[in-house]
C-alpha cells in the first residue's frame, strides 16, 4: 500500500501543427493517493485537458509512464484495458455533449453495469434507481431522454455513470464550469460526500481557483504544458509563488474584497 | 404539428406520396385482380387499348393482357428497387462507419475499394455481374446494390469522422465499451440521417437499372418486368407503339414519385432539424 493510486511520470504529448511541433504536455509528473483530490489548474491551452485524456488513454502519450492501481496502465490494451476502465472514470465539462443525443437516462446508466457485468439484466433497473438516488435524483427520471432534463440533472447523471462501476479515481474535466453557481455548489457537495463515503480519488481539472481551494487537497498549477507550482491547495491559492499562479489568483473575481 | 401532416403539406411530397401509394396498391393488388400467370395468353394478339373492356390496355404480340403485366411488373420493379436500395444503404453505412471509425490502414483499404467500385460505371458492373452469375431476382438485386453502395459509404464515412471526435464517443470508451459497439450503436445511428437522404435517389436509380437490365434480356425470365415489356414492344414499335409507351409511362411516373416523395422527406426532416 506504499505506492500511490495513480502516479504519472515524465508524461509528454506533442502536437504537430503546420510543420511546428508544440508540446501540449511537457515532462509532467504527479501522483494521487487513494481518497485524495489533486487539482490541475491553469489558463486555457495550458494542457490540463490533454492530461485528462492521456490519463484515461483517450489519446496516447509520446513519452512517460502512468502507473495506476499498481499496474503499468500504458502497457494495457484491448480487453484488459477495457476491463480496467471500470476503476478509472471521467466526468466531462459539457454534460450534453458527453451523452449520445439519442440516449435515455436509463440507457446511459445501464451501459457500464452491462459492460462490466456488475448486475444481471433483471437487477439492473433497481441498480439504476439506486444510482439515481445516490446522486440526488428521483428514479422516475430513468425513462427520460438526456436532452429533456436540466443541465444540473445531466451532470448528476454523468456522476452516476462515473460511480456505477465503483471506481477508485474519477477525472473531472472542468466538470462544474458549465453549471450555474447554485447548481455548482450542490454538485461540489455531492462530490465531497461521495469521496468521504467511497474513498474515491479525484483528478479535478479547473481554471477556477475558488472552486479548487474549496474541493482539492493539493493543486498543481499548469502553464504551457508544464507544472509551474505544486503544493497544498489552500497554501498555493492563498500565496502563489509562481508568476502564473499569481496571475490566476489576481484574475479570480472576488466580491468580498475589502 | 406531426411530421406526417407537415410532410403532406408540400404539393411535391403529396404528389409523390399519391404516386407511390398507387404503385404500392397496384403491386399488392396484382395477385388479387389478376390471379394466375400474367404471362399466359388472354386474347387475340396485338389488341389495341380501349377496344375490349375485359382487356382494357389491350394485348401484346403473344396475346398477353398488358394491364395484368403492368400490375405484376410493378411488383418486380418495387421489390427490386427497394431491396437493392436497402442492400446498398446497409453495405454503404457499414463500410463507411468502419472506415471512418477505424481510420488508418483500414480506412485507406476500404476507401480504395470504394474508389475502385466508383470508377467502374455501375450499369456496366451490374451487366457483367448478371451475365456471369445468371439472371434471377436475387442476382439482379445484388448486381444493382454493387454499383450503388459507394455513395452511402462516402457520406457515412464523412459523418462518422466528425461524430467520432465528440465527447460522447470518448465517454463510451471511458466506460469500457467495445469499439465495434461504439461504432455501430453509438456512432452509426447518429450518422444515419444524411445517408438516408440518399435513399430516394438510389431507389429511383435501382428501378431504372432493373428496367435497363430487363430490356437487355438480363432480367429474371420468370417474372414480368416493365423493362422486359418495353423490349417486347420494341419489335412492333411502329405498328403497336402502346406496348412500349404504357410500361414506359409507368416507369417515368414511378421514378418521379420516388423522387418527389424523397424530396419531401428531406424537406420535412430539414425543417424539423432547424426547429429543434
Amino acid at each position: 500500500m506504499s505506492s500511490p493510486l495513480l502516479s504519472v511520470s515524465g508524461l509528454t504529448k506533442w502536437y504537430r501543427r503546420g510543420g511546428k511541433t508544440i508540446a501540449a504536455v511537457d515532462n509532467v509528473s504527479f501522483h494521487i493517493e487513494t481518497g485524495e483530490t489533486l487539482a490541475l489548474a491553469g489558463p486555457s491551452g495550458s494542457g490540463k485537458s490533454t492530461i485528462a485524456r492521456l490519463v484515461l488513454r483517450l489519446v496516447e502519450p509520446d513519452a512517460g509512464r502512468i502507473q495506476f492501481d499498481g499496474e503499468d496502465f500504458l502497457a494495457l490494451g484491448g480487453a484488459a484495458l477495457r476491463s480496467r476502465r471500470a476503476r478509472l472514470q471521467m466526468v466531462f465539462q459539457d454534460p450534453l455533449a458527453a451523452f449520445n443525443p439519442r440516449a435515455t437516462v436509463a440507457r446511459v446508466l445501464d451501459d457500464p453495469l452491462r459492460i462490466h457485468g456488475i448486475a444481471s439484466r433483471l437487477k439492473r433497473p433497481r441498480r439504476i434507481a439506486a444510482l439515481l438516488e445516490r446522486v440526488g435524483l428521483t428514479p422516475d427520471l430513468a425513462p427520460r431522454a438526456i436532452h429533456e432534463i436540466s443541465g444540473g440533472q445531466r451532470q448528476r447523471v454523468a456522476i452516476a455513470r462515473a460511480i456505477a462501476t465503483k471506481p477508485s479515481l474519477i477525472v473531472l474535466d472542468e466538470a462544474v464550469s458549465a453549471l450555474d453557481v447554485s447548481v455548482r455548489g450542490q454538485i461540489l457537495h455531492l462530490l465531497l460526500d461521495l469521496q468521504r463515503e467511497e474513498r474515491i480519488a479525484y483528478l479535478f481539472i479547473s481554471h477556477d481557483l475558488g472552486v479548487v481551494r474549496a474541493i482539492a487537497h493539493r493543486v498543481a498549477i499548469f502553464d504551457a504544458g508544464r507544472i509551474a507550482e505544486t503544493g497544498d491547495a489552500r497554501t498555493v491559492v492563498d500565496a502563489p509563488q509562481s508568476a502564473i499562479g499569481q496571475a490566476l489568483v489576481a484574475a479570480t473575481p472576488r466580491l468580498n474584497r475589502a | 404539428m406531426n411530421p406526417l401532416r407537415r410532410f403532406l403539406r408540400t404539393p411535391e411530397a403529396l404528389a409523390g406520396a399519391v404516386i407511390l401509394a398507387a404503385l404500392l396498391t397496384m403491386a399488392l393488388a396484382a395477385p388479387l385482380l389478376f390471379p394466375g400467370d400474367p404471362q399466359a395468353i388472354a386474347g387475340p394478339a396485338l389488341l389495341p387499348p380501349f377496344q375490349d373492356w375485359s382487356l382494357p390496355l389491350g394485348t401484346d404480340r403473344l396475346g398477353r393482357d398488358v394491364l395484368a403485366e403492368l400490375f405484376h411488373g410493378a411488383r418486380t420493379s418495387l421489390a427490386v428497387g427497394l431491396a437493392a436500395a436497402a442492400a446498398a444503404l446497409v453495405i454503404g453505412a457499414v463500410i463507411g462507419t468502419l472506415a471512418g471509425f477505424a481510420g488508418g490502414l483500414v480506412d485507406e483499404v476500404l476507401m480504395r475499394i470504394t474508389d475502385a467500385f466508383q470508377t467502374v460505371p455501375s450499369f456496366l458492373l451490374a451487366l457483367a455481374f448478371v451475365s456471369v452469375v445468371g439472371p434471377s431476382l436475387g442476382v439482379v438485386v445484388v448486381a444493382i446494390a454493387l454499383g450503388a453502395w459507394t455513395g452511402p459509404a462516402r457520406v457515412a464515412r464523412a459523418e462518422v469522422l466528425s461524430i467520432r471526435e465528440r465527447d460522447f464517443v470518448a465517454g463510451a470508451r471511458v466506460i469500457g465499451m467495445h469499439p465495434l459497439e461504439i461504432a455501430f450503436r453509438e456512432i452509426l445511428p447518429n450518422a444515419l440521417p444524411p445517408v438516408l437522404a440518399l435513399s430516394s435517389v438510389i431507389v429511383a436509380a435501382a428501378i431504372l437499372t432493373e428496367a435497363a437490365l430487363s430490356f437487355l434480356g438480363l432480367g429474371d425470365p420468370n417474372r414480368v418486368t416493365w423493362g422486359g415489356m418495353i423490349a417486347e414492344g420494341r419489335t412492333v414499335l411502329r405498328t403497336a407503339p402502346f406496348l412500349s409507351i404504357v410500361p414506359g409511362l409507368a416507369l417515368v411516373l414511378t421514378v418521379l414519385g420516388v423522387y418527389l416523395a424523397g424530396e419531401g422527406v428531406v424537406e420535412t426532416t430539414a425543417v424539423r432539424r432547424s426547429l429543434s
